[in-house]
């Protein structure tokens, strides 16, 4: 088999993987439940609620209402987009549909390799996160457009580098248990879990410093965490330097600690690289651990 | 003829189940041939280690001449049409022969003129745009049989194909299977547990417990293990005394009296003997089921 028609089966293989997810109208919209949650929290009370968090900071000041907007906004969007990445990438697997379905039997009983079958789910799921993840951006930038932009091309491209590099963390993660899944229970228990506990472990929900002190710590241990808190510089960063035109240096540091813009490692300080190395070289070694575990199960089927 | 499939002392334990035990058999190019079992007979154990599904824990396997050691040569020639159906159920028709062709390295072009073919062959016109779920079950089957054929192997396996289909879609789908072997010199290896689609082979394996119990051709088989039956709907009284006589057994109701031989010859030898104590009579073969029963000391029926 050459490299060239090997490709070939793959990128057939991985769009027939992504156009049956987006066929299958509930494993679709279950994938969407955490951002339709979030918006529709937004809208009934998280976005006032942020305001107020937002006004008792800056007590004394006049702050323009476009910013605060501008403000709340990018909060939603940094959440909806830091929780997104993990969730849909856990909720649109094929893997465990086609083991169910048997469809996985078919693909084996033809001239393909089993490594280019599991990639293709790997590469299906990232595809379809990344839609509804660059969807989800553009309905923000949108929205943002509308109601006070301040967002940076640099912003712009560390929030779509974000997306890429969150998106393969979650799908990584994701398919590293799907390899030991042949139950729908147990996909639909993990998609029900994850996305009703991520947004509040990576620090989406509520800001990290309102945790205690030992969730503080362990937050800090999980690399979703530090992919929120570039989320959040990306759609953040370009407001707040407006609003340190008129706030002092204090306020303008209060609101970036209080909102997550900037975040620390047991009192220290993580820059920006720093949070682009943590999750990068988590996601790494989660390819290294699923390429081990591929590697394992395939030399104990050849037994 | 040439062997396409030959099998040699093939073993597959689990654990201490003897799923395969050591058997030994070959396909020639262009037969139909059935593997003949009840449900955990071995039958889809060998079925599976074939197609590279499972390992083998000793012996050989060739197909084509090429050891099944080196699957990737062996599956471009081999179609399989499995029990319950594998294809996508939220995709089309079109979508899902489309996909599946693609894993055989052929092009879209070459895609389409083998579609076509069966297009035109099968009628798949109007409903190559329908979602695979959406259709009955009998065009299930059809689009499962295209599936497997889409490449033109060289070998179709038939995994118990007609197994919970009703009379009227087991015959559609023979039609299908005969047509193509009819006009290709298409070799079909069937596993069944149906008597009727064993009995159309041209050679049949009866694998019972992981062992081959019995092979040959139909007729072989009926000859070495059925009994020969005469029904006599027209007869002489005297003839009950004469088999009470000879201890032949016979069954006696208000239609026929039913006549047991071992054999044809002895059948009619009986017939040559008292030919003026019958008026109206038939001789009848045994069955694939008497076979079955007499090889193995278990109903067939029972199981399906």
């Amino acid at each position: 088999m050459s490299k060239q028609s090997e490709f070939r089966r793959l990128t057939y293989l991985t769009s027939r993987n992504i156009k049956l997810y987006f066929k299958d109208k509930i494993t679709f919209l279950v994938s969407l439940i955490t951002p339709l949650i979030l918006l529709v929290l937004f809208v009934v009370f998280l976005k006032s609620t942020y305001e107020d968090s937002l006004l008792s900071i800056t007590v004394g000041f006049n702050l323009d209402q476009k910013l605060i907007d501008a403000f709340t906004g990018g909060w939603l969007f940094s959440s909806v987009l830091a929780t997104s990445c993990i969730t849909v990438a856990f909720c649109s697997g094929m893997m465990v549909i086609d083991k169910i379905n048997r469809a996985n039997i078919d693909f084996l009983v033809s001239p393909v390799k089993k490594s280019t079958i599991q990639l293709s789910y790997v590469l299906a799921n990232l595809f379809s996160t990344l839609i509804i993840a660059f969807v989800l951006l553009l309905i923000g930038l949108i929205y943002l457009a509308c109601v006070g932009f301040y967002l940076t091309f640099v912003d712009f491209l560390l929030i779509v580098f974000n997306i890429v590099i969150t998106s393969l963390f979650g799908t990584i993660l994701a398919n590293i248990i799907w390899t030991f899944t042949l139950s729908q229970g147990v996909v639909s228990g993990v998609c029900t879990l994850v996305s009703a506990l991520y947004g509040f472990i990576c620090g989406a929900y509520i800001p990290i410093y309102t945790m205690g002190k030992g969730m503080q710590g362990f937050v800090s241990l999980l690399p979703g965490t530090y992919a929120t808190v570039l989320f959040r510089q990306g759609f953040l960063n370009g407001v707040i330097n407006e609003m340190g035109k008129t706030l002092p240096n204090e306020m303008i540091d209060s609101i970036a600690n209080g909102f997550d813009v900037k975040m620390s490692f047991f009192g220290h300080d993580v820059s920006t690289i720093g949070l682009i190395l943590v999750i990068t070289i988590s996601t790494l070694v989660l390819l290294g651990i699923f390429l081990l575990i591929n590697n394992l199960k395939k030399k104990k089927t050849k037994k | 003829m040439s062997h396409i499939i030959e099998i040699k002392n093939l073993k597959k334990y689990f654990g201490d189940t003897k799923a395969v035990d050591d058997i030994s058999f070959y396909v020639e190019t262009g037969n139909l041939f059935a593997f003949l079992g009840l449900n955990g007979a071995g039958k889809s154990t060998t079925i599976n280690i074939l197609v590279g599904l499972l390992t083998k824990d000793s012996g050989e396997c060739f197909v084509n001449n090429t050891s099944i050691d080196d699957i990737n040569k062996i599956l471009p020639n081999i179609g399989i049409v499995f029990q319950s159906s594998v294809l996508d159920k939220n995709l089309s028709v079109y979508d899902n022969l489309r996909y599946r062709a693609m894993l055989y390295g052929m092009n879209k072009k070459e895609f389409e003129a083998n579609l076509e073919y069966f297009i035109n062959k099968l009628d798949l016109q109007e409903i190559l745009k329908k979602q695979f779920d959406k259709l009955s079950g009998g065009q299930k089957r059809k689009v499962d049989i295209v599936r497997a054929l889409i490449h033109k192997p060289k070998i179709l396996i038939l995994d118990e194909p007609t197994t919970g289909l009703d009379p009227k879609t087991r015959k559609l789908v023979w039609d299908m299977i005969n047509e193509f072997r009819k006009t290709t010199n298409l070799t079909v290896l069937l596993t069944t547990h149906y008597m009727e689609e064993a009995s159309i082979a041209d050679n049949v394996v009866i694998i019972d417990g992981g062992k081959i119990v019995a092979e040959g051709s139909p007729l072989t088989l009926k000859n070495k293990y059925a009994s020969d039956f005469i029904k006599a709907y027209k007869y002489d009284n005297e003839i009950i005394e004469i088999l009470k006589k000879d201890h032949i057994p016979y069954k006696k109701d208000s239609k026929y009296l039913e006549i047991k031989f071992k054999n044809t010859d002895d059948a009619k030898n009986f017939l040559v003997e008292h030919s003026t104590l019958f008026s109206d009579i038939e001789i009848v073969k045994g069955s694939m089921d008497d076979v079955f029963l007499t090889v193995t000391g278990k109903e067939l029926k029972e199981n399906v």
